[in-house]
């Protein structure tokens, strides 16, 4: 609105102040300074903190679990946004069909998202319990399993354990983003296309789906990175375990920190999962930028 | 959109009992398992005898009733200040335009895809070097500004939508810049100003990571952390305890949710994905 005069501008970095202080404070100048830690033995418990240059990133070269834990979080992140985007594109699909009662199982669907991590956290172990849990119930009694599978405890099962549950829990937010971009969907398009013959598949495929590409690809990357800091259910149902096969950057680097008190150490398993999620929201910057 | 075809049908009917049973079946099963009596815990039963023992016996738990204190105490005014600061920023960067303004934005925008675990790298040593750490002033600045980019953003795309033309015919009325401000313009941006108010609110009372790395007593723990505490070692095999501590920590964010949903996911969804 106004450009030049000085009061304006005075006023406008005024308004900006209070945000840019506790940004400051609390985001960019701990974020910078975890840079250095990575570069120093610092320690929670030990008062030491020298400059040991790049040791502690030598050192997780070596680390024999350096890489495990790379492919672990690509793991997870790729089925955690892979599968409840696609749970997500069809839930927005059939509640866009506008029955009776879909508002209704919308809003319900949605409370899934809403609710604290760590009841979905204890409500996925209870159901995946090895001895009393339902999962095992209802799969004895199908004949998918004819003995009791202990799923937070077997390498492989852990996994599909904590991918289910974060399916469980953002598939509802997938739906809400394309639900909206499907509201924008040129209604007579779909006419035009069905005059000339097409069918729901060639009208999904190619009326449908161009149009609301730019919003799908925003969440599978917003997905992504969300998954790529993601804590709370890893903490609560495994805590990386069984032997870190569901241990990712987030649990990782919070045990280096504040179990090992490797802050160092820490620091630099962090710089490195920064450059990760720094490459995604590269990719989600430039595809907002595509699209204004 | 699509024509009720017979395979249209199919599908529609298909995933509508199988994500549908993957949806709802699990809440059911948390509120079915927290109404058992503890006689049926090892028991395949559904909603079969209802009992608010154990419902009762957490809320009658003295460490429990004051997680849940904290972590409204903590929720709201992590809430409140979030959503003031958001707003001032998000109308600064939304009517005004000075030097630094688009890189101001940039890096705040860019900020949300530092790992917050690294940052707590860097922000335990520092909050407890001013002695901040087990101090509920810790968790409520972390929540702030956590919850600050996508704050700012949302409510900047919001103020974005009020013509300037309200302000400028203000303005010829003799109204001053802060006038105009509190009195024409935010009180149109309410609907934004409250989604991000539960936003922040959901935020604070949801977090795990922070609470458990920055409170360290009992008696400071907020909602996520103490049921951590509570429900490891002895507690975990608690699980109608647990599903009936998830239920009641469950119901304060669900009920907010359905009743506010229209504002929220119409205004988390443009933020996004005009931010």
């Amino acid at each position: 609105m106004k450009t030049n005069s000085k009061n304006s501008t005075l006023m406008a970095w005024l308004l900006v102040l209070p945000a840019l202080i506790i940004f400051l404070l609390m985001i960019l100048y701990p974020f910078v300074n975890s840079i250095f830690i990575s570069f120093t033995n610092k320690n929670l418990i030990f008062p030491k903190n020298d400059f040991i240059g790049f040791e502690n990133y030598v050192k997780l070269l070596k680390d024999p679990n350096t890489i495990p834990l790379i492919w672990t979080t690509f793991k997870f992140v790729f089925f955690s946004t892979l599968c409840p985007f696609t749970l997500g594109l069809i839930w927005a699909i059939l509640m866009n069909e506008k029955f009776k009662g879909s508002q209704f199982m919308r809003g319900l669907t949605l409370v899934n998202w809403i609710i604290p991590g760590i009841a979905i956290g204890f409500l996925w172990n209870w159901i995946f319990n090895g001895d009393y849990g339902i999962l095992n119930a209802l799969f004895n009694k199908l004949g998918i399993i004819d003995s009791n599978v202990i799923w937070l405890a077997g390498k492989q099962t852990s996994l599909i354990a904590v991918v289910t549950a974060r399916t469980w829990q953002m598939f509802p937010w997938y739906m809400a983003f394309i639900m909206g971009a499907l509201q924008g969907v040129p209604k007579e398009l779909c006419e035009a296309s069905r005059i000339d013959g097409a069918n729901n598949i060639k009208v999904f495929h190619h009326v449908i789906i161009p149009s609301i590409k730019p919003v799908l690809m925003l969440i599978l990357i917003l997905g992504a990175i969300s998954n790529l800091q993601h804590f709370d259910l890893i903490n609560v149902m495994t805590n990386g375990g069984p032997e870190r096969a569901t241990s990712t950057f987030a649990i990782e680097v919070y045990k280096k920190a504040f179990k090992e008190y490797n802050l160092g150490r820490a620091a630099a398993l962090g710089v490195i999962w920064a450059i990760l999620l720094g490459g995604f929201s590269w990719v989600y910057l430039r595809n907002l930028k595509e699209e204004n | 959109m699509f024509q009720k075809t017979l395979a249209f049908k199919i599908f529609f009917w298909t995933f509508i009992i199988l994500i549908g049973f993957f949806a709802f079946f699990p809440q059911l099963w948390m509120i079915s398992t927290s109404l058992k009596p503890d006689a049926e815990m090892y028991k395949i039963t559904f909603f079969q005898n209802f009992n608010l023992s154990n419902i009762i016996r957490i809320l009658n738990n003295s460490d429990f009733l004051g997680y849940l204190r904290n972590g409204f105490s903590v929720a709201i005014i992590s809430s409140v200040i979030s959503t003031t600061v958001s707003a001032l920023a998000g109308y600064s960067f939304s009517k005004f335009r000075f030097k630094g303004r688009k890189q101001v934005m940039a890096i705040i925008l860019i900020s949300q895809a530092f790992p917050q675990g690294l940052l707590l790298v860097s922000l335990y040593p520092m909050l407890q070097q001013v002695g901040m750490i087990d101090k509920f002033s810790s968790i409520i600045l972390a929540y702030v500004a956590l919850t600050l980019p996508i704050g700012t953003w949302t409510l900047k795309a919001y103020f974005d939508q009020i013509p300037n033309s309200i302000m400028e015919a203000a303005c010829i009325d003799g109204a001053s810049d802060l006038t105009i401000m509190s009195k024409i313009v935010m009180p149109l941006a309410y609907p934004g100003m409250t989604t991000i108010a539960i936003y922040s609110f959901v935020w604070a009372w949801n977090d795990l990571l922070y609470a458990l790395t920055l409170i360290s007593t009992t008696a400071k723990r907020t909602l996520a952390s103490g049921m951590i505490f509570t429900f490891t070692g002895e507690g975990g095999n608690d699980w109608i305890g647990m599903m009936a501590a998830s239920v009641i920590a469950s119901i304060p964010v669900a009920i907010m949710f359905i009743f506010l949903q229209k504002f929220f996911v119409a205004g988390m969804t443009a933020g996004a994905v005009k931010g």
